[in-house]
């Protein structure tokens, strides 16, 4: 138990670090970038803001006083778990995530279930029908994982909404609305987690206790599920933490594409318009599911490898 | 930074795209003029420009929010499809002898959709809003900038005062940025009157739901359609789902599918594979203001020097460029105005490609030598011209265009960096002066956006770096022109004072025009009665009715 308590307190305190440094490292990016947050807040295509307009809003929003005071209320702020205002938005940043935090937390969650059940469906298939199979398993896993996210959902609008008519080109809010974007990410994680997962049940199907469970006339379905697949999920569980973060970022793009309300759309009209507020809002949330995701992580791999629970 | 991949990218994804677009059939539609409108139904409208980050357009001031406004809120002015100004709110107007005050007369028993009554009070509450530097606004403001105060004479009559005549009002008032909105919602805190405007329009808005959707309900106590709309009364509508779907290719497959009926910034191959379908048909409603051009810089090196400005200008052929790239939706513009503006002027031979003389002028204004890369040189310096561009307000085609443009232009020895910037970075490369060539929309309606363009006090930035006069454009007698152009009242005079004016400039090689600004909708042959408003070409769904 005591073990059990240390582990959960490194990892806390692990993750106010990370907090803290994302939250810098996104405030100082934002504000390298060369542009003026204020004719951002006010601008636009084809509009020139006034002087007393740029002045209020430098004022209202602090933009008038050094970077590193702006910093600090900033951090000051966020110590206090304010979010402060978004600069487009005229709205809290708190509000904002709370309606786009769920539409993306389903889409990311249900992106990884598909992506392992793909994976070990995958592995399974290919780890007993023989090496052509497991060349074409590879190779399928290579191209998944490369595969960036834009193209596939490209081609999977133009297969199964343009040509067969399946499935709406864009989210509708309905179940069907789901899929495309689902697979769309959930295909290049299960490419990757498959690579890894493949090498890990090579090794498990030539390690002894799998000979002695062949051997005790265990079927090969039995074996695979019963013993392989547990040991070849440790890497892959261990990855989930970055798997996590990879759908994240890719909801950035297929977001825009499906048309699906979340974080990534947001992230992406935040940085357009420098809503430094909002994208530090993001980040912190992120960064913040991503932590989660890595604990949850170990905890499965703790559970189902008994060797490290000694340690 | 140099990029050519990308756009090729983008144009093999589109041509793509095009193909599957023609391989894919359509079901079977009639659009019959004559049929009986039915009332009813929901309309879903996906629109690819940006989401508003506020719905009030005098917040701010740009397109997106004036697409969507058009919906549900209504201006004092309007423009029929000539160009010529109809009464909307305002039944009638006079402008004073000296120039100096416009006198409105409004629409009698009218009602914002929150039930305060539309009269003088309210159309001063709001210009007092739009003037007011807490509204934040920034296009409803300039347009407002010779506007000194706007008094209630009585209830329904409305008087704008001047510091200086401005011949320029009546078109202004036509812009959904100086709409007029509902005294009593005004009131309400920014953040409220963001999500929840309120005006005289045929819909109001009831539910926004960032990052997804608008909708907006029929408004059934509707009374003031503009002049030249098709029917009176209530709109046959009873809703809108207002979307936002950014990726075109999605918003296309959308349509395809039947999940929206209209959608906007359609693209150069979108349109080609409707034109050839059945199911979708499109309207071409160029943006009214300043044509799409590329403008140089003309108060530095090399473009200072007028013969290097004519031999880029006449030393590139863009011609092929945009028929091929735009697959013949866009038409070449020889003029600084959109087609669509009646004091267009344009003067084609000036365009006429000569590469041959324009070598001939880079030798003569001494880039007469080239070094190992091809470049030309003088002084030890390469004749490198830099050419930022703003992926927020270019499709793929055009920057496609923009590539050929760099390819041809070093065959003449000219070095084009063009650099893809997001919005912020690339106000600040122009607020910098690091640019040679730019391409910048300007929206407003009438001739008046050369003043705002060309005129030399634009060239003075803004306190946030912003500058109007991009090509630098500084000629005392051409400023002369346009001031008074800007205060004449006679139409034929005004019309003669801006062509004299856009010749100047013309003929001093300060600009490349293009096309006009593109702005195509689609719809769906279900969908009837679509057009888009010709002050600054919105689309109007009042008149729009859906068919089975």
């Amino acid at each position: 138990m005591r073990a059990a308590a240390r582990f959960v307190g490194v990892r806390l305190a692990g993750a106010v670090v990370v907090l803290w440094a994302v939250a810098t490292l996104i405030f100082f990016a934002i504000r390298l970038v060369p542009g003026d947050p204020a004719q951002a807040i006010l601008g636009g295509p084809g509009s020139d803001a006034s002087k007393a307009s740029l002045d209020l809003v430098r004022r209202e929003y602090g933009l008038d006083k050094p970077l590193v005071v702006q910093y600090a209320v900033q951090l000051g702020r966020l110590a206090t778990g304010d979010l402060g205002t978004s600069y487009s938005l005229k709205q809290s940043v708190a509000s904002v995530l709370a309606a786009q935090v769920p539409p993306t937390l389903e889409l990311a969650a249900l992106s990884l279930i598909v992506a392992w059940l793909l994976a070990a469906g995958l592995a399974w298939w290919s780890s007993r029908s023989g090496r052509v199979a497991g060349a074409v398993g590879n190779a399928l896993e290579v191209i998944a994982s490369a595969v960036p996210h834009f193209l596939l959902a490209s081609i999977l609008i133009v297969v199964f909404s343009t040509q067969l008519n399946l499935l709406p080109p864009v989210s509708t809010g309905t179940a069907a609305g789901l899929v495309l974007p689902v697979v769309t990410l959930a295909i290049p994680v299960a490419g990757f987690l498959g690579q890894v997962t493949r090498d890990s049940l090579l090794d498990a199907s030539a390690a002894p206790f799998a000979l002695s469970a062949r051997a005790r006339g265990e079927s090969a379905n039995g074996v695979f599920a019963r013993h392989l697949l547990r040991h070849a999920a440790l890497p892959g569980l261990a990855l989930s933490g970055w798997a996590f973060g990879s759908l994240l970022s890719g909801a950035v793009v297929v977001e825009s594409v499906f048309a699906r309300p979340g974080l990534g759309r947001t992230l992406l009209a935040a940085v357009t318009v420098r809503d430094v507020p909002l994208v530090t809002g993001v980040a912190l949330v992120s960064a913040l599911a991503y932590v989660v995701v890595v604990v949850l992580g170990d905890v499965a791999e703790r559970a189902l490898d008994p060797r490290g629970r000694a340690a | 930074m140099r990029t050519r991949l990308l756009p090729l990218v983008a144009l093999a994804a589109a041509s793509a795209l095009v193909l599957a677009g023609c391989t894919s059939g359509g079901g079977t539609a009639t659009d019959d003029a004559s049929a009986t409108p039915v009332r009813g139904g929901t309309l879903t409208y996906a629109t690819g420009d940006a989401e508003p980050t506020c719905l009030d357009p005098h917040v701010g001031g740009n397109y997106p929010q004036a697409l969507v406004a058009s919906q549900y809120l209504e201006e004092l002015v309007s423009k029929d499809s000539h160009g010529d100004i109809i009464p909307w709110l305002a039944t009638s107007w006079k402008q004073s002898d000296d120039g100096l005050s416009w006198t409105f007369t409004l629409k009698k028993g009218v009602k914002f959709t929150d039930g305060t009554p539309f009269d003088a009070a309210a159309v001063v509450a709001n210009m007092n809003a739009v003037q007011d530097p807490k509204t934040l606004s920034s296009t409803g403001y300039l347009a407002l900038g010779k506007v000194k105060k706007t008094v209630a004479v009585d209830t329904d009559t409305v008087r704008f005062e001047l510091s200086q005549p401005d011949s320029d009002l009546l078109d202004s008032l036509t812009q959904p940025w100086l709409a007029i909105e509902s005294p009593t919602a005004l009131k309400r805190p920014m953040a409220t009157n963001c999500v929840s405007p309120v005006g005289t329009g045929p819909f109001e808005v009831t539910k926004w739901v960032k990052q997804s959707a608008i909708t907006m309900v029929r408004n059934p106590h509707y009374t003031s359609p503009v002049q030249d709309a098709a029917h009176t009364g209530e709109a046959y509508l009873s809703k809108i789902v207002w979307r936002f779907i950014p990726d075109s290719a999605s918003r296309y497959a959308a349509l395809q599918s039947g999940d929206v009926q209209v959608t906007d910034n359609a693209q150069p191959d979108e349109l080609v594979a409707a034109a050839k379908g059945q199911t979708i048909k499109a309207i071409d409603a160029p943006r009214p203001g300043a044509s799409d051009r590329i403008e140089l810089n003309s108060s530095q090196a090399p473009f200072d020097d007028e013969r290097v400005r004519q031999a880029f200008i006449t030393g590139v052929d863009v011609n092929a460029g945009i028929k091929t790239l735009f697959f013949g939706t866009a038409k070449r513009s020889y003029s600084l105005l959109s087609s669509v503006e009646q004091d267009s002027y344009s003067d084609k031979a000036l365009f006429t490609v000569n590469t041959a003389k324009a070598e001939k002028l880079l030798d003569a204004a001494g880039w007469s030598q080239k070094n190992s890369q091809g470049y030309r040189v003088k002084d030890g310096k390469q004749l490198t011209v830099r050419f930022p561009v703003s992926t927020n307000q270019s499709i793929p085609a055009e920057r496609a265009l923009f590539e050929q443009i760099q390819e041809q232009a070093k065959k003449l020895g000219f070095d084009v960096e063009i650099s893809q910037l997001d919005l912020s970075s690339w106000y600040t490369a122009l607020a910098k002066h690091q640019y040679e060539l730019v391409d910048a929309p300007y929206t407003k309606v009438g001739p008046g956006v050369l003043d705002i363009l060309y005129d030399s006090s634009g060239i003075t930035p803004a306190p946030s770096g912003y500058f109007a006069n991009n090509a630098q454009v500084d000629i005392p007698s051409l400023d002369a022109t346009l001031r008074k152009a800007g205060q004449e009242s006679d139409p034929s005079t005004r019309q003669d004072l801006y062509d004299q004016a856009q010749k100047t400039i013309l003929e001093g090689y300060y600009v490349l025009p293009l096309y006009d600004q593109q702005n195509h909708f689609l719809y769906r042959t279900t969908v009837h009665g679509l057009r888009a408003f010709p002050s600054v070409s919105t689309p109007s769904l009042y008149d729009v009715w859906l068919s089975k």
